[in-house]
């Protein structure tokens, strides 16, 4: 089931964020789902699920992006491992935590990424922080917070958390 | 049963571990290698989710042909009248151009361009945008198997839309001319100085490199020179809008508004390279007919 699960993810992010989601952005900018699905996945599943699916999901999005296969499938698979570790230390996670977390998270990655993709001097880590970083950011958190409050009132997180770190 | 957990989970997370500590090491000391690894096993799966992308990408084009064309028809008529009034001019100005075009027909193949004016040409239609915020490309719906390769230039009618980065199986990943990351040599159609085509994190692109003596002016064409592989020479790019001229600056550059609005492409063209001939060919003494 989990697996099944998993390929729907991987298999349909690639749609999602490249058809749909350029109808949603805010100031030219669009939520990373990538960044949402891995960080809830190792939140939920622990490091190994968010370390394979991230890398899994960075790689699909690279395929049908101009980014480089192997920074997008590191970038996603080390965000994986880090929410994995991070939700072993955590015996409750609120929504409102989560959307603060990720809105930290996601910042951390816009930051990181145009220095990693050494991209054109045009786009310094200045724009890349008003321009992508910060927009994102706020849209992944919106929309992780609202699936995992989606999730938490229909399931019992802390017992999917716990059960899948046995 | 305890114990058994405790140590499901930490091998789990030892597993986690060892395989980011190989992924990382990978990526530290051998890049191109991984890069390649990444990218060749990479085709089924792009293969596999080029399905559903174009599966979500017609369902979206439907919904969006119904919404164009039921929805939104607010102001037709203004417009159509006004398409009727651009109609008129446009036919005057073909019937002039179709003079011109029979003048240069005859000049291009007594100069024997007429290989390089007609490429191969692959009609795509795009079926997505990039999928993360750092670059402006689009996804069409022609791969590899199609015959489409990294570094072949895309274009509309309306003039030069970008050049492909990244192919899989079945579709293709073009890196628009507005994006930071592209360059392509470009000429000043009316006084023949050549520069450098780059876009704008604002979506424009920018002429670098133009002479300080040039005459360039607001309103000048920009097409490509030719010197760049993957297209060929006389290909619109777009207006100059603004020179920029900088004290003491070796060159000055120039704001270009692209011909193509990136925003707008449904459908493109994609050039065909090994029909484009190297700039070495062209200027090479031509061949003697048998």
């Amino acid at each position: 089931m989990k697996a099944l699960l998993y390929s729907v993810v991987i298999v349909g992010i690639v749609p999602v964020q490249s058809v749909l989601l350029p109808h949603l952005t805010l100031w030219g900018v669009k939520p990373d789902f990538g960044v949402v699905a891995v960080c809830l996945i190792g939140l939920i599943n622990g490091e190994l699920d968010g370390l394979l699916v991230g890398v899994a999901v960075g790689w699909a999005l690279s395929l049908f992006s101009a980014q480089d296969v192997l920074t997008g499938a590191m970038l996603k698979g080390g965000l994986g491992l880090v929410a994995g570790l991070a939700g072993r230390q955590m015996v409750y996670l609120s929504p409102l935590v989560l959307v603060l977390g990720l809105l930290v998270v996601s910042c951390l990655v816009g930051l990181v990424t145009p220095v990693v993709l050494k991209l054109s001097p045009q786009q310094d880590l200045w724009w890349a922080i008003w321009n992508v970083a910060l927009p994102q950011a706020c849209l992944d958190a919106v929309i992780g917070g609202a699936i995992y409050w989606l999730m938490w009132s229909q399931f019992n997180i802390e017992q999917l958390m716990s059960e899948s770190r046995m | 049963m305890w114990m058994v957990n405790l140590r499901v989970t930490s091998n789990a997370r030892r597993v986690a571990l060892v395989l980011a500590v190989v992924l990382i090491l990978g990526f530290l000391l051998l890049p191109g290698q991984l890069q390649s690894v990444f990218q060749g096993v990479g085709g089924p799966l792009g293969w596999i989710i080029s399905w559903p992308l174009s599966a979500v990408a017609g369902v979206h084009d439907r919904i969006a042909g119904v919404w164009g064309g039921y929805v939104a028809l607010q102001g037709i008529e203004d417009e159509n009248r006004q398409l009727k009034r651009e109609l008129e001019l446009l036919k005057e100005q073909n019937g002039q151009l179709r003079e011109s075009a029979a003048a240069t027909e005859r000049l291009a193949t007594l100069l024997e361009f007429k290989r390089q004016a007609l490429p191969t040409l692959i009609a795509a239609q795009v079926i997505g945008r990039d999928t993360g915020n750092w670059y402006k490309t689009i996804i069409v719906d022609k791969g590899a198997s199609d015959g489409i390769l990294p570094d072949q230039g895309v274009i509309t009618p309306a003039g030069v839309v970008g050049r492909i980065v990244k192919t899989t199986a079945s579709t293709a990943v073009v890196l628009l001319v507005t994006d930071p990351n592209n360059a392509i040599a470009g000429l000043i159609q009316r006084t023949r100085d050549e520069g450098i085509v780059e876009g704008t994190t604002q979506g424009q692109a920018r002429l670098k490199y133009i002479p300080l003596l040039s005459g360039a002016r607001p309103g000048d064409r920009v097409v490509t020179s030719g010197l760049v592989e993957g297209f060929p020479r006389g290909l619109a790019i777009g207006t100059i809008t603004r020179i920029d001229k900088e004290e003491e600056a070796l060159f000055q550059s120039a704001e270009l508004t692209p011909e193509v609005d990136p925003n707008r492409i449904e459908e493109v063209l994609v050039i065909q390279s090994s029909l484009v001939p190297a700039e070495k060919e062209r200027l090479s003494m031509p061949r003697p007919k048998p």
